[in-house]
């Protein structure tokens, strides 16, 4: 079954919201021993469901959704799988949490990931989720605990996710699930705790595209509480063209076979720029924006605290010291100096020129193609041995595909396609601006089905 | 000596810069305070369009150039006050650049987001954050000032326009906030953080004396102790301060299109200086008298209305500064803060301006009026305060005042002139101040 044939059956009464909520509950809950799917498992989701079996209405009524720990739920601990947030309880409902429940959906917890974003296995927290298909291997990151759980249920069920530089498409392909990263500013970041606010998209993932594209339809739109946000005609869902793009296909060889056997004959293009810039360019940018949007976690409103002592400067220090995880220090200290003055023309201020070119080159494609297709990763989900060894560098190599449209504010879709060592394959789709209904469309046709 | 200021000036708008809590209002610590302005996960700006048009009409009558599209930075550093660690500023491209003012070049004003307020007692901190989120507009000038004293005169000059511009909650002077750089032979000092008009003029005044005799050989910054009345050294400066500037990017680029500069420039009322001019020019006034009525938006106004109803310029200049403004100060109040009826003004003054009541009776009148408003004609006929120039009446209580102060009498017949003034008072008394003063002196000249 998937979400649309649900919500029908809940609609024409024929499916009890709560016997099904119930069930994904405690299912949850079981999994959640071995896999470390969920920060937080709802404990009011039954009550919800009991109101929304009363009047069985809306576009996603009775729906069970999962949402990341980065996106707050009013009054559910929210905290974006860092330690530092431990505790927290937002006082206000994301835009997308406040549409999904408008639409009947069920908020069943809250899923694991690295923390504030920061990592392709979402191994950089406290509670590190692991592969539906093999437990001593990585869900991919950070939306790890979203695509897990999304691959494991039984149930009918869709995932509330967020990527700044892939963090939706890489899970998606690593679990075997789809993956929807909308455009930039079609989906309100009202309530989503910023890793950075440039790049940030919160999407979707689901058992399969149809299910994403549903979510996708409520949750789009402008919100007069993001300023970024906007509203767009996505109407044109026609697909002429689609190309390969050349230089992702310098990957695992058994995956850019089953990529190109997938896509059949088709033109590659080249993408000069993105291919060599992408990745540095994203870095800096995302670094600078989030050692900012890190500052304000000092111990000092909200989230863990220390006793008081010492001045502001030693204690604010005291408390992300033991709160923070390596990989947000390594962050916080690369992103203030690249933002430092003597330092900041060289690389922020260049990379955010950059940028801007890099979105050039990609749109001069869209006016010739509709979709550039590529592997959604290197590789498949690795071991989690295997990523103990890797250094900082190798692993912000692994999101080498993905940096591209997330740096251009591009949406794409990542589907499932196949599998290599029995474990998934996935392939991206990527569109220009606002052209989310191409995508789901072209992904619809081209994703496995079991 | 050079001298250049920096000054913010909190906006009265109606709510705060990027959220929706009032800006205005209970002073219950933290009670108007939501996510956004106390720097939640998740919480966004949303920017105040009152706000950012005030600061673009301040940029106007500064004589800015104004930018046709502006954005936000972040300007991060670590203070307990900041509830993000961060302040959403102005950085590269600010509302307004190059403008002057009163001789003062201008180099830049930009919006920024007041941090929350810091209250200490003794051992603790406590942090109010009601303040935290409100508009702020800071105005930077070129360091052409040559002394503490022009600093003061361009000051007043800029609060009065931006009262005119209805922008400014003036709620106590300390609203207006200010840092200095001074330097007189040596390198520049800027001192921090001065409150209010005054304390930057004495700020400013102590600095130059130090730095007269001690040679300022290190770029300093500096801390006013109102107390004490002395600056004190915070740490000698040895590079810029560096804030980490990036684009906020959680809001956009913010277009002020020409339309919107035309709607804005139309709002913007005549200024006060302007209308100094005019007064002295078609009104005649002198220049002090047409600076103190001018300097009052509000006086100001009220003058154009009296002299619209067809009072006499002059008449209705020296009345309102010598009487209205008289009797307001000595409450130490402003126009502003009684409520006068203009029209009841316009009656009073044509009665005298129609030498229908004395001068002493007019004072009496107007004196109630700003106590509480009155019908002034009603008043007048029903008390019989018109000016009597039966020279019956006068006499007969002339000679009442003659018979009841005969020592009085006998000093102006031994040729003390001064004293006949004494017994016009006691007339004046007797009849409510109805008679005229010249009149009833030649009656009492007469009778003795």
């Amino acid at each position: 079954m998937n979400v649309e044939e649900y919500v029908t059956g809940v609609r024409k009464g024929e499916i009890s919201v709560k016997e099904n909520i119930k069930k994904i509950l405690n299912e949850a809950k079981k999994i959640n021993k071995e896999y470390n799917y969920f920060n937080v498992i709802s404990d009011d989701a039954l009550t919800k469901a009991e109101e929304v079996e009363k009047n069985r209405k809306g576009k996603l009524a009775g729906l069970p959704i999962s949402v990341k720990d980065c996106v707050c739920v009013k009054g559910m601990e929210s905290r974006a799988g860092s330690l530092i947030l431990k505790g927290y309880k937002p006082v206000i409902n994301a835009t997308v949490i406040e549409r999904l429940e408008k639409e009947g959906a069920i908020i069943i917890g809250k899923t694991s990931q690295d923390e504030f974003g920061f990592g392709s296995f979402s191994t950089n927290t406290d509670n590190i989720p692991k592969n539906p298909l093999d437990k001593m291997r990585s869900c991919g990151g950070s939306s790890g605990g979203a695509a897990g759980f999304t691959r494991k249920t039984e149930n009918v069920h869709a995932a509330i996710a967020e990527s700044t530089g892939g963090s939706i498409a890489c899970p998606a392909s690593f679990c075997g699930v789809a993956g929807l990263t909308p455009t930039y500013g079609v989906v309100s970041r009202y309530g989503l705790i910023d890793y950075a606010n440039s790049l940030d998209k919160i999407g979707i993932i689901g058992k399969n595209v149809k299910d994403t594209k549903l979510v996708f339809d409520v949750i789009k739109g402008k919100d007069e509480r993001d300023s970024t946000s906007v509203d767009a005609d996505f109407k044109d869902s026609k697909v002429k063209k689609i190309a390969v793009i050349k230089e992702s296909l310098n990957v695992d060889k058994e995956i850019k076979e089953i990529v190109l056997s997938k896509v059949g004959k088709v033109e590659q293009v080249s993408l000069p720029l993105v291919s060599k810039y992408a990745l540095s360019c994203y870095y800096l940018i995302s670094m600078s924006e989030a050692s900012t949007n890190l500052a304000k976690y000092c111990g000092l409103r909200y989230g863990e605290s220390l006793e008081l002592n010492g001045n502001f400067n030693e204690y604010f220090s005291k408390v992300r010291s033991k709160f923070f995880t390596k990989e947000s220090k390594r962050r916080i200290i690369l992103g203030t100096f690249a933002r430092m003055s003597g330092f900041r023309d060289a690389y922020y201020l260049r990379a955010m020129k950059l940028r801007t070119l890099i979105i050039e080159e990609y749109k001069k494609l869209f006016r010739e193609y509709d979709i550039l297709v590529s592997p959604t990763m290197p590789i498949v989900a690795p071991k989690f041995s295997d990523i103990k060894k890797l250094s900082p560098m190798e692993n912000y190599m692994m999101d080498i595909l993905t940096v591209g449209p997330n740096l251009a504010g591009l949406p794409h879709l990542s589907v499932n396609i196949g599998t290599k060592d029995k474990m998934p394959v996935g392939l991206m789709l990527i569109g220009d601006h606002f052209a989310e209904e191409k995508l789901t469309v072209k992904g619809e046709e081209l994703e496995n089905r079991d | 000596m050079k001298i250049g200021i920096e000054v913010h000036v909190q906006l009265n708008t109606k709510s705060k810069l990027f959220c929706s809590c009032s800006n205005l209002g209970s002073d219950e610590p933290n009670s108007r305070t939501c996510a956004t302005c106390l720097g939640h996960p998740g919480s966004k700006p949303a920017l105040n369009k009152e706000a950012f048009e005030k600061a673009i009409k301040v940029a106007i009558a500064l004589g800015c150039k104004i930018n046709n599209k502006t954005f936000f930075s972040r300007k991060s550093y670590f203070y307990p006050d900041l509830a993000k660690n961060f302040q959403i500023s102005q950085y590269e491209i600010p509302v307004g650049l190059d403008g002057k003012f009163e001789g003062i070049g201008i180099r830049r004003l930009h919006l920024e987001e007041d941090p929350a307020a810091l209250i200490h007692k003794g051992n603790t901190c406590l942090i109010d954050y009601n303040r935290s989120g409100t508009p702020l507009i800071e105005i930077v000038t070129e360091p052409d000032f040559k002394s503490p004293n022009d600093v003061r005169l361009f000051l007043r000059k800029m609060i009065t326009m931006l009262t005119y511009l209805d922008v400014y909650y003036r709620k106590e002077e300390s609203t207006l906030k200010a840092d200095a750089n001074i330097s007189v032979h040596g390198e520049r000092v800027e001192i921090k953080n001065i409150n209010g008009l005054k304390e930057i003029e004495r700020a400013l005044e102590y600095e130059a004396k130090r730095q007269e005799t001690e040679l300022q050989e290190q770029q300093e910054t500096r801390g006013w102790d109102s107390e004490k009345g002395k600056t004190y050294s915070m740490r000698v400066k040895e590079s810029e301060d560096d804030y980490g500037y990036i684009f906020e990017p959680d809001l956009p680029l913010f277009e002020i299109s020409k339309e919107l500069l035309e709607k804005l420039k139309k709002e913007i009322p005549e200024l006060g200086a302007d209308k100094s001019k005019r007064y002295r020019k078609d009104y005649k006034l002198d220049e002090q008298t047409a600076e103190v009525i001018s300097n009052d938006i509000n006086l100001a106004e009220l003058y154009e209305y009296t002299i619209e109803k067809g009072i006499k310029a002059e008449l209705a200049a020296k009345w309102l500064r010598r009487d209205l403004l008289g009797f307001l100060s000595y409450d130490d109040k402003e126009l502003k803060d009684v409520s006068l009826n203009q029209d009841s003004i316009v009656d009073l003054l044509k009665l005298i301006q129609e030498n229908k009541i004395t001068d002493e009776v007019a004072r009496k009148l107007l004196l109630d009026l700003i106590k509480e408003d009155f019908d002034v004609k009603k008043r007048v006929k029903k008390e019989k305060l018109e000016i009597i120039f039966d020279e019956g009446i006068l006499e007969k209580a002339c000679r009442e005042v003659i018979k009841e102060n005969s020592d009085a009498v006998e000093k102006v017949k031994k040729g003390d002139e001064k004293v006949l003034n004494f017994l016009m008072g006691h007339v004046m008394k007797k009849t409510k101040g109805v008679g005229r003063p010249d009149v009833i002196i030649r009656i009492l000249k007469r009778l003795i």
